[in-house]
């Protein structure tokens, strides 16, 4: 273990970070481009978390807009209400949707639901919450909405600091994933996502693996609810519903590649730029994501990076049996964990 | 034999399990000793995989204890159970199809064992099981690409890299012909002794078992109809009748002559 560069399993998340961050340098007299940029980074981490949900612990969660709206609505009316300050107002918000996912997380386990019957339970639970929203008009002005102005800290009026702020984020999801995937969990991640009753036999606490994976991902996605909120200026139930925040979600996660680093923000450029052409469009936008979505389920499950992976991996397969020998030589000392590396890092640990 | 060898790690008592109105098992009582090799038969439907099931933890029974090394075990979670050394071999193997068949012997020894090794270690491990089941030279594959019969030794291997006291064994040689048989029961007899591994081994195929085990235990609608060596329960007419059936008599016989010879 000593032996290994401690860092070189983060140079992807690293390079993604450098990438991104040059993003605003180009863009800067366009604030329309910027604001697309921003929410791309969300949408990302969003992605992130949903696919540490779906993607490893085939927990198909949902609400995510349900997670992020905790957030934003728990930090908005937590400094409106209750006269918290921005920061403190955020980190309760964040616990609280923390609790929440790891509860829903929980029952799913205890009451043994399939993936398709979390998929309804939550998808319940994202019907609760907009009709919470609606219900609670004193506090949320119902439709109507919020105007977060002066309530957060101060996002909106600062567009190139939010781009980063919600970049280090978008970074830190992905070094937190990255770290996970490396160490021993990512092993058991793996597997559970396999087979979770072979896993269970081979020792692997399952629950608790689903429920932390649960509370982690609830956690970064109302971490970004919140900030979208302050940066948004104006909140409203269904800027939280399913089809503004999970389909998006999962035709991302489904475009890029489940259960790899890079899927979810790949994911989101391409989901980003297919959504600007179609924009003009209006209603006809949600036809179009539901055909997409269709077509994803139906041919594309693998999504962009593992594609571009296995094109990677069969040119140097092909450049490998041109000169056999060393080809041989070089494969036997390696180690067989490394052999995919998007979503694996170089070890089991 | 030594007072140690006799020593008992398993203890069912009065087990019994329903499905709704179906009881399943009924008030089973079986002993297993320190590195015992005991066979569990049974006709379809007698309940011999729930009790598996049962012991492992994947289902808690209605009534009755389940004790290992002394403790009770019924309430655990199955990845508690496979801690405290019970692994389990499934009937139709159930792999990590990502995983490369080195990763899914090494999920067994990095999450099956109270004190898991570091790295190196593990990977080592998992290839000495690898080696130990006769699959050296394929730890890099991925196991969608083996056939069924290695698939079911990956599953024995992730079993014993857990490193179990006692191994559940579940039909291993259902669909296998006599020479493969054979194979297996040499490698279930080389685990036993190499690694002091107890089995509780249930078959449905009689010849397999006779001729290997120090025990038989036979269940039928839940509940256990006979228990002895090989040889008395060939000669139990309760048995014979009540599930072997006619004609079973001769296949026996061959077999007595072979284990008293031995």
């Amino acid at each position: 273990m000593n032996a290994r560069p401690v860092l070189s399993h983060m140079l992807p998340v690293l390079g993604t970070g450098i990438a991104l961050a040059a993003v605003p340098l180009f863009v800067r007299e366009s604030g329309y481009v910027l604001r697309i940029a921003t929410f791309l980074l969300m949408l990302a981490t969003y992605a992130v978390g949903f696919n540490l949900l779906f993607g490893h612990t085939r927990q198909l969660f949902l609400c995510i807009g349900v997670l992020a709206g905790t957030g934003a609505y728990g930090s908005v009316l937590l400094v409106r209400n209750a006269g918290l300050n921005p920061v403190a107002a955020i980190a309760v918000a964040v616990a609280i949707a923390t609790g929440l996912g790891a509860f829903l997380s929980y029952v799913g386990v205890r009451r043994g639901f399939g993936v398709l019957f979390v998929g309804i339970v939550t998808l319940a639970v994202s019907l609760i919450f907009q009709n919470l929203v609606l219900g609670l008009r004193k506090y949320t002005n119902g439709e109507t909405g919020i105007v977060t102005q002066g309530l957060g800290v101060g996002l909106a009026e600062n567009p190139v600091q939010a781009y980063y702020i919600l970049l280090a984020v978008l970074v830190a999801a992905l070094a937190v994933y990255q770290e996970i995937m490396g160490s021993r969990h990512g092993l058991a991640l793996h597997a559970l996502s396999d087979d979770e009753v072979s896993a269970e036999l081979s020792g692997i606490d399952v629950a608790r693996y689903k429920v932390g994976v649960a509370a982690l991902a609830a956690g970064f996605i109302s971490l970004v609810g919140a900030l979208f909120a302050d940066w948004n200026g104006f909140i409203s139930p269904s800027l939280f519903s399913v089809g503004h925040v999970d389909i998006p979600v999962l035709i991302v996660l489904l475009l890029g590649g489940m259960r790899t680093l890079l899927g979810p923000v790949v994911g989101a450029i391409v989901f980003t730029i297919v959504d600007a052409i179609v924009r003009p469009f209006g209603q006809l936008t949600v036809l179009a994501y539901g055909v997409l979505l269709v077509a994803l389920f139906l041919v594309f499950r693998e999504g962009t990076v593992t594609l571009l992976q296995r094109g990677w991996e069969m040119v140097q397969s092909s450049t490998q049996r041109g000169q056999v020998g060393r080809g041989v030589a070089a494969d036997e000392d390696g180690d067989p964990l490394s052999q995919r590396t998007n979503s694996r890092a170089k070890s089991p640990y | 034999m030594s007072p140690q060898s006799e020593e008992i790690l398993l203890r069912c008592c009065e087990v019994t399990k329903r499905f709704g109105g179906l009881v399943v098992l009924w008030e089973v009582n079986l002993e297993v000793r320190r590195g015992s090799l005991i066979g569990l038969i049974g006709p379809n439907g007698a309940g011999k995989t729930t009790l598996l099931n049962v012991i492992s933890g994947l289902l808690q029974p209605d009534s009755g204890r389940v004790e290992f090394l002394g403790r009770l075990i019924n309430g655990l979670p199955a990845h508690a159970v496979v801690r405290l050394g019970i692994g389990r071999v499934l009937q139709i193997p159930r792999l990590f199809p990502h995983l490369t068949v080195e990763e899914n012997v090494l999920v067994g020894v990095l999450f099956g064992r109270r004190k898991p090794p570091a790295r190196e270690e593990a990977q080592e491990e998992a290839r000495k099981f690898l080696t130990l089941v006769g699959l050296e030279g394929k730890h890099r594959e991925r196991v969608g690409k083996l056939n069924t019969q290695e698939k079911r030794l990956v599953d024995l291997a992730r079993a014993l890299a857990t490193e179990p006291r006692m191994l559940l064994v579940d039909e291993l040689m259902s669909g296998l012909s006599l020479v493969e048989m054979e194979r297996y029961t040499t490698l279930l007899r080389r685990i036993r002794e190499q690694l002091g591994v107890a089995i509780l081994w249930v078959e449905h195929v009689m010849e397999a078992i006779l001729g290997t085990v120090d025990e038989v235990v036979v269940l039928d609608h839940g509940a256990v109809i006979a228990q002895g060596s090989p040889a008395e329960i060939a000669q139990d007419p309760l048995v014979i009748e009540a599930y072997l059936g006619t004609g079973a008599r001769e296949v026996l016989g061959a077999h007595m002559g072979y284990a008293g010879s031995s």
